[in-house]
């Protein structure tokens, strides 16, 4: 696939762009590649989350917004997108760079319905976060377990049924009892769903779409802790 | 080599740049005519079928059709066989039929002058033309008004830019603002100036014909004569409609034989509102209609043996409250598949369907009737749907965001003609091994090959969440379809055309407005 071109030929700048158009085309060895060089040059992996991975996906992420992208498009970034993170998440955490956030997500008890959800994690580590899928058919058990284990800021919740959407409820409301509701944040998504519903249960937001997922939990993480977002775009 | 043309630091595939000029780049202006890849849908047996036509062969014998005002039609007939009493033909029985098989082309090719435009009519194809004939024209900005040669221009550019339709069509808005006697010069032009596809000619008097065909000629200049039959090439076809019940008068007769002596195509069609111009049942209708087609198909042969010809059907229920033409109901479907069948007995290309309706503005009547009539022309076999785009309130007016709905439908209509893919690809083998049970299709080897065109998207319908679609105006179809047509006619650009052959037909247009007075009869 890959013509001749030495990436370590590239400066800094060229390199960046390189990085941005190889995201937009989903090439994960080359991403890889040049995480490796741009870290081997003293760039700090957080500089190399900001100007190069997340800044690519953010055109990504409008360009599939707009409908010049398809779905398989659109994975195939997000999974070059995850390879870089892989090689940075540890130098972030030893670092103490800000957190771009992690999320717990699941399709709630009694529903089997997996596919949307998994775009939705795809599209959110895509976007640099670090998302745990637990699959389907989630009691609220499951959650807990999740939560416990991982520590996550977010916690995601999805149903296609209106028969299993109320279960969504459920697990807002242990939350609550357990006095641990403020400390995530609760985004809830599928088909049959509404803002309103989400209000009524207790959610902190309603996302439509993956793509509004990923951008709502930005703004939410922003608002909580002045995330890497934010101070990307400053 | 100057730095702009320098490539960019890249490899493999260049970025968002270069996927953004390949997908908001305009769509080619034209796709290919259809050749159709699904079985034929029929509602009558060959007995059926063969009830119909011993009844109109019994018609034309028995009953006998007009010729009016045509001394040289009743002498053709005359010498053919024919009974002649006054301006009443009686055709014996089996003489339409025997006249036809042994001259009539199966199909034929309409030329463009852009020849990847050309289309073959007849066969296993499907061509898609505009509407025809309406004097009013509607959008959403101004609502219904007389057409103007703008309008009528603008319909060919938009018909020229839709890459569904492979046709320009003929008289996509009557032109009221021109006088009646020279609006077909301008007419006849804008389909050859603004578009390169093929299109119809002037039929409402045989000299307007003859300057169709001789404007035709100035078009295709060398190319014109097929060195292969010393014939002119066909590069118009023209729509003929009987004045039904049986009756073929001299203005179409006229044109008619203007035509075939040209080579050109014509289009004949018994023009039937059941239960006024026919029967109210179907069986009666298909006998009218084919007795009058078969009339008119075997005339032409009369006149010029093997020119192109087309066996069209125009039937439309009436309210038997009112009296008025209504679309899109049941029983107009069940002719159309009825003629489809009897003008394959009869060896001819078949025209009907088109997106009929009543409903005067672009709303779900206009779309529910519209597609009850091309659905059933494409699982017909129609090889020529006439009015595909932009028809309301009967015929009486050509819908701006009609048409682009209509085309975008057209768009989806040539993906069902195109049938099933069973070769290894559109098997899929590969990626139902590779995925397995329990998870998606989306990122599989065969998926990122082919979703690209895997399926056909509309232009149009909006696919978004509700609150998508609420955020962005709560636009209904209609709204996005006004968009959508005002963005067309702004970026359009005409195809290329040789100057020295613009100004020959500019020439010609001015010497024939000069040689007679404007006149509106």
């Amino acid at each position: 696939m890959a013509d001749e071109l030495d990436l370590n030929s590239l400066n800094d700048e060229e390199l960046v762009g390189q990085m941005h158009d190889d995201l937009y085309d989903g090439l994960k060895d080359e991403i890889e590649q040049a995480v490796h060089i741009l870290l081997g040059r003293g760039w700090q992996p957080y500089d190399v989350l900001t100007q190069a991975l997340v800044e690519g996906m953010r055109v990504v992420g409008e360009d599939f917004r707009d409908g010049i992208l398809f779905v398989p498009e659109v994975l195939l970034a997000a999974n070059a997108m995850k390879a870089g993170m892989a090689i940075l998440r540890p130098l972030l955490a030893e670092t103490g760079a800000p957190k771009i956030g992690k999320m717990v997500i699941g399709t709630v008890k009694g529903d089997i319905h997996d596919i949307g959800k998994n775009l939705v994690a795809m599209m959110m580590e895509g976007a640099g976060f670090e998302v745990i899928n637990i699959g389907i058919n989630n009691a609220v058990e499951n959650f807990l377990a999740a939560i416990a284990e991982h520590q996550p800021d977010i916690i995601g919740m999805s149903a296609l049924l209106t028969t299993t959407m109320p279960y969504m409820k459920v697990v807002i409301d242990t939350l609550k009892e357990k006095g641990m509701r403020n400390d995530f944040i609760v985004l809830v998504g599928g088909a049959p769903l509404n803002e309103a519903f989400a209000n009524a249960i207790g959610a902190d937001a309603y996302c439509r779409d993956a793509a509004v997922a990923v951008e709502t939990a930005k703004n939410l993480m922003a608002r909580r802790q002045g995330s890497v977002q934010e101070r990307a775009r400053a | 080599m100057p730095d702009a043309e320098i490539p960019p630091v890249g490899r493999r595939g260049a970025g968002r740049a270069a996927r953004r000029a390949a997908r908001l780049a305009p769509v080619a202006a034209s796709v290919p005519f259809i050749t159709r890849r699904i079985p034929l849908y029929a509602v009558l047996n060959d007995e059926g079928l063969a009830l119909i036509e011993h009844n109109a062969d019994t018609v034309l014998e028995e009953v006998g059709i007009d010729f009016k005002g045509d001394a040289e039609a009743l002498a053709l007939w005359r010498e053919a066989g024919a009974g002649i009493d006054g301006e009443r033909v009686h055709i014996p029985r089996g003489l339409c039929r025997s006249i036809i098989a042994a001259h009539a082309p199966a199909h034929y090719t309409q030329h463009a002058r852009n020849p990847a435009r050309s289309v073959v009519i007849g066969d296993d194809h499907t061509v898609f033309a505009p509407a025809y004939g309406p004097p009013f024209v509607h959008d959403l900005d101004h609502g219904r008004r007389y057409g103007t040669i703008e309008d009528f221009r603008n319909f060919v550019r938009l018909a020229y830019l839709s890459p569904w339709l492979h046709h320009s069509g003929g008289t996509v808005c009557e032109p009221v603002d021109l006088p009646v006697n020279k609006r077909h010069l301008d007419m006849v032009y804008s389909h050859m100036r603004y578009s390169d596809k093929p299109f119809m000619g002037s039929v409402t008097a045989p000299e307007r014909a003859a300057d169709t065909v001789a404007m035709a000629e100035i078009l295709f200049g060398a190319d014109w004569i097929d060195p292969a039959t010393g014939r002119p090439r066909t590069a118009v076809t023209s729509l003929i409609n009987a004045n039904s019940p049986l009756v073929w008068d001299a203005t179409m007769l006229g044109a008619l034989k203007t035509y075939a002596r040209a080579n050109q195509a014509n289009l004949i069609t018994p023009f039937i509102l059941a239960g006024a111009m026919a029967p109210v049942t179907a069986v009666g209708a298909c006998t009218v209609t084919l007795a009058e087609a078969m009339a008119g198909i075997a005339f032409t042969q009369l006149v010029s043996p093997g020119a192109p010809v087309i066996l069209g059907s125009f039937c439309s229920s009436i309210s038997m409250k009112s009296g008025a033409p209504t679309f899109g109901t049941p029983e107009p479907s069940l002719v159309l598949f009825v003629m489809a069948a009897l003008a394959r007995r009869l060896g001819v290309p078949f025209r009907s369907g088109g997106a009929l309706c009543a409903a005067k503005i672009p709303d779900a009547q206009a779309a529910y009737e519209s597609a009850m009539t091309m659905l059933p022309a494409c699982l017909a076999g129609t090889n020529f749907i006439l009015h595909t785009a932009g028809w309301l309130e009967g015929g009486l007016a050509m819908g701006y965001e009609k048409f682009v709905m209509d085309a975008d439908q057209a768009g989806m209509l040539q993906t069902l003609l195109n049938g099933v893919d069973l070769s290894p690809g559109g098997q899929a083998m590969d990626a139902i091994r590779e995925v397995g049970p329990g998870r998606h299709f989306l990122g599989c080897a065969h998926t990122q090959a082919h979703f690209a065109t895997a399926f056909h998207t509309s232009s149009l319908a909006n696919n978004n969440s509700f609150e998508q679609w609420e955020a962005e105006g709560r636009q209904d179809m209609a709204q996005r379809a006004n968009a959508q047509w005002k963005r067309m006619l702004r970026d359009y650009e005409p195809p290329p055309i040789d100057p020295a052959t613009d100004d020959a037909l500019l020439d010609f247009i001015a010497r024939r407005k000069a040689a007679f007075p404007d006149s509106n009869v």
